[in-house]
């Protein structure tokens, strides 16, 4: 006997939640307009279809061309959490293609997102710092997020966030201090990065020493970091997990290049732990290990030290990596110095 | 069982009859079972059977009929087995009351009797019969089987049509476009979302890769830099320092040089200042002091008046002479000319003596000096007194001139 269903399944793709999409070419300009409409049912529906649409790259392109980011703004300060919390997703998945990226700088879309970060919603500011830290890791969108003022707003939130936050808050610190450190530094940013560096969790502690290391490379951030910090990162050398010891050897690299930081890691016996990093084959901290030594073998204690162990490095020679082999080149030829 | 029927009640009553149980016709046992996938239950349970074919109802004489248990009870077999040992044991008691006189005598004492088997082959005797059971079972009641396909008489004339394969369509042709848009369009996107992560991965995996090699070229660049700086300061405080040293050395030559040279330069000051102040009279012998400022001064002044004494008597004789000559000359003047052309002769040569005689007398009164006016022979020509006298003063001039020289 026939009956007026058709199949026991539904068809797979009508999704009440979303609105229908057009054909082809007139998709984006379609909701585009719906978009702008005064129901926010309309607006939610659009914006689930959008979010599916940009994960084409050629539609992303397509939007930025018609203007979609300026209604986008608009809508990042809507009443309504859903809106809100779908265009931050489209904005994160816009800023992880390069079109998107170009995109959204010139549309000067993370001062607007600057007012995202005290949501009450978890997902819309996680969105957000998603969003700012795939800008950050382009040399522009970080030089936007600076301009922007962000740096000491980003550090005040370290100490509120939850982990998955904070784990993006200071990759995107990491990428934009490494243009500029002042900001942060007048913001007393080491002092909480020095307590990340204890937190239990292994990206976070990988993370806060990537941002040490990056303040490390100004030379008002060597001062700094000369001061407070260096004990805590030997300590953190002989940490389990790979991540956290690379991160930490950078760190050290580049504090030690003062004379003061270079004496405070010898008194802290860096020596036999970057030796033992350098001894590793695998290891990701071999060259960071390795151009520490170098650092700290410009002093005459450090030079004795090395001395008993030149065969260390001499095993380094034999590493695949070019990079490796020509430090340890140096690092031999710096410790065998002598001033005479 | 059939429900007893009751008979309508006779005439008519108020309430209509109603039934406990309705009668109603017993409905056909269907002779097989329902099949287990059917959509909805079979609604109506067949027709209503014919009585006579029913299986269920009694066939035969029901007057002489064997009794027949009421309950059907089928006894187990273990039931079985109870009732007949209980009839066996029934007869057996009788039979041993009947075999009680044909027993055999007592046994000697001493001796038992003992049932024993005399035939060839011995047979187990026990009360038990060995029983064996064998089963038979019919097969299981099979399940009715799909009505055939009902295929009505055929009518009308066959006529057959054959596509063969290749007319239509060919099939691998044809399902390529649909199934490329199919698969295409799933793939397309899985590859897409694939796409971007894996893109991203290796962008990450590469960012990093590069981001600690430029920290380490970086932080090389920066340790050189220190160097540089550290080196640098050292040569300039190395060169500070020797540019002092130099300084020093040269301060210290110079020093040593000028005093060198200031002691040469002094070397003779002390005997050149005793010379010049012995030259300039400071050291003087006081005696040949005393003979300079007293005696001789006297001894001047002494000579000077016998000098004068001796010009004052030549300026005497002078005065004579010349009063004398010019006495001669009176005398003479009304004399001739030849004598004038000899006192002019006479004149010329003592004047030509004159700076010979002037000569003599100042070699000779050189150690004299002062007022020596005239050392002249006195010349008694009167002509020649004014010439001498010019020649004089002009000769006086001279050794006044050659004393003060």
């Amino acid at each position: 006997m026939a009956s007026t269903l058709i199949s026991a399944k539904l068809p797979p793709d009508v999704d009440p939640t979303k609105a229908p999409i057009a054909f082809g070419r007139r998709a984006l300009p379609k909701l585009n307009r719906e978009i702008q409409s005064p129901e926010v049912l309309t607006q939610q529906r659009a914006l689930m279809a959008l979010c599916d649409l940009v994960h084409d790259p050629e539609n992303i392109y397509q939007a930025v061309q018609i203007g979609f980011l300026e209604n986008l703004k608009i809508l990042l300060l809507h009443h309504d959490s859903t809106v809100r919390q779908k265009t931050t997703e489209i904005l994160y998945i816009l800023a992880m293609h390069n079109v998107g990226r170009q995109g959204l700088i010139q549309n000067a879309v993370i001062p607007v997102l600057t007012e995202l970060l005290d949501d009450p919603e978890d997902i819309c500011r996680k969105n957000t710092h998603q969003v700012f830290d795939m800008m950050a890791k382009l040399p522009e969108g970080a030089v936007d997020i600076l301009r922007a003022g962000l740096t000491p707003l980003l550090v005040l939130k370290l100490k509120t966030e939850s982990d998955e936050i904070q784990e993006l808050i200071l990759g995107t610190l990491s990428n934009c201090l490494r243009v500029e450190a002042s900001e942060a530094l007048a913001t007393d940013a080491i002092t909480i990065l020095k307590e990340k560096l204890t937190h239990p969790s292994v990206t976070i502690r990988s993370k806060a020493a990537q941002v040490i290391l990056e303040i490390g490379t100004h030379p008002e951030g060597k001062t700094t970091v000369c001061e407070e910090v260096i004990p805590l990162l030997v300590s953190l050398l002989e940490d389990t997990d790979p991540e956290v010891q690379a991160s930490a050897a950078g760190a050290l690299m580049f504090a030690t290049i003062k004379p003061k930081g270079r004496c405070l890691a010898l008194r802290a016996e860096a020596i036999p732990r970057l030796l033992k990093l350098v001894a590793e084959e695998n290891s990701r901290a071999r060259l960071s290990a390795i151009k520490t030594l170098t650092m700290l073998a410009e002093v005459a204690e450090g030079r004795r030290k090395l001395l008993e162990h030149t065969d260390t490095f001499q095993q380094c020679l034999r590493d695949p990596s070019e990079a490796v082999k020509r430090a340890a080149e140096i690092a031999i030829r710096v410790i065998q110095w002598k001033p005479f | 069982m059939l429900p007893a029927l009751r008979p309508p009640p006779p005439a008519a009553s108020a309430l209509p009859y109603t039934y406990c149980s309705p009668p109603r016709a017993v409905p056909a046992r269907p002779k097989y079972r329902a099949p287990l996938e059917a959509d909805e239950p079979v609604k109506e349970a067949a027709r209503w059977a014919n009585l006579m074919y029913d299986r269920r109802v009694v066939r035969g004489n029901t007057y002489a009929r064997q009794a027949v248990p009421m309950c059907i009870h089928h006894p187990s077999v273990f039931e079985i087995q109870r009732q007949r040992e209980a009839r066996r044991k029934a007869l057996a008691r009788k039979r041993a009351e009947e075999q009680i006189q044909l027993r055999t005598p007592e046994p000697v004492e001493g001796r038992e009797h003992v049932h024993v088997q005399t035939e060839l082959y011995l047979e187990e005797i026990s009360d038990r019969i060995i029983e064996v059971d064998v089963e038979c079972q019919t097969d299981a009641f099979l399940d009715r089987p799909p009505t055939p396909f009902f295929v009505p008489a055929k009518t009308g004339r066959d006529v057959a049509t054959q596509i063969e394969e290749g007319e239509l369509f060919d099939f691998d042709i044809e399902v390529k476009p649909i199934l490329e848009v199919l698969i295409g369009k799933t793939i397309e996107q899985a590859l897409l979302e694939v796409m971007e992560e894996e893109e991203l991965a290796r962008l990450w995996a590469h960012q990093r890769a590069y981001a600690e090699l430029r920290n380490a070229e970086l932080a090389e660049v920066q340790r050189l830099e220190e160097q540089d700086r550290r080196y640098r300061e050292e040569k300039e405080r190395c060169k500070q320092l020797q540019m002092q040293m130099l300084q020093k050395e040269k301060e210290t030559m110079e020093k040593i040089a000028a005093q060198a040279f200031a002691k040469r330069y002094l070397a003779d000051l002390i005997p050149s200042v005793f010379n010049n102040l012995h030259e300039s009279g400071f050291f003087y012998d006081p005696i040949e002091r005393d003979i300079e400022t007293e005696f001789l001064p006297w001894l001047m002044t002494e000579v000077e008046e016998t000098l004068e004494k001796k010009t004052l008597g030549r300026v005497m004789l002078d005065s004579l002479i010349r009063t004398v000559t010019e006495k001669r000359l009176d005398v003479f003047s009304q004399k001739p000319l030849p004598d004038q052309t000899e006192a002019l002769a006479e004149e010329h040569m003592p004047t030509d003596s004159e700076p010979q005689v002037a000569a003599e007398t100042e070699a000779a009164d050189q150690a004299v000096k002062a007022d020596e006016e005239t050392d002249q022979p006195p010349d008694e020509e009167q002509a020649s007194r004014h010439i001498t006298f010019q020649l004089e003063e002009a000769d006086q001039e001279e050794m006044e001139d050659s004393e003060t020289d």
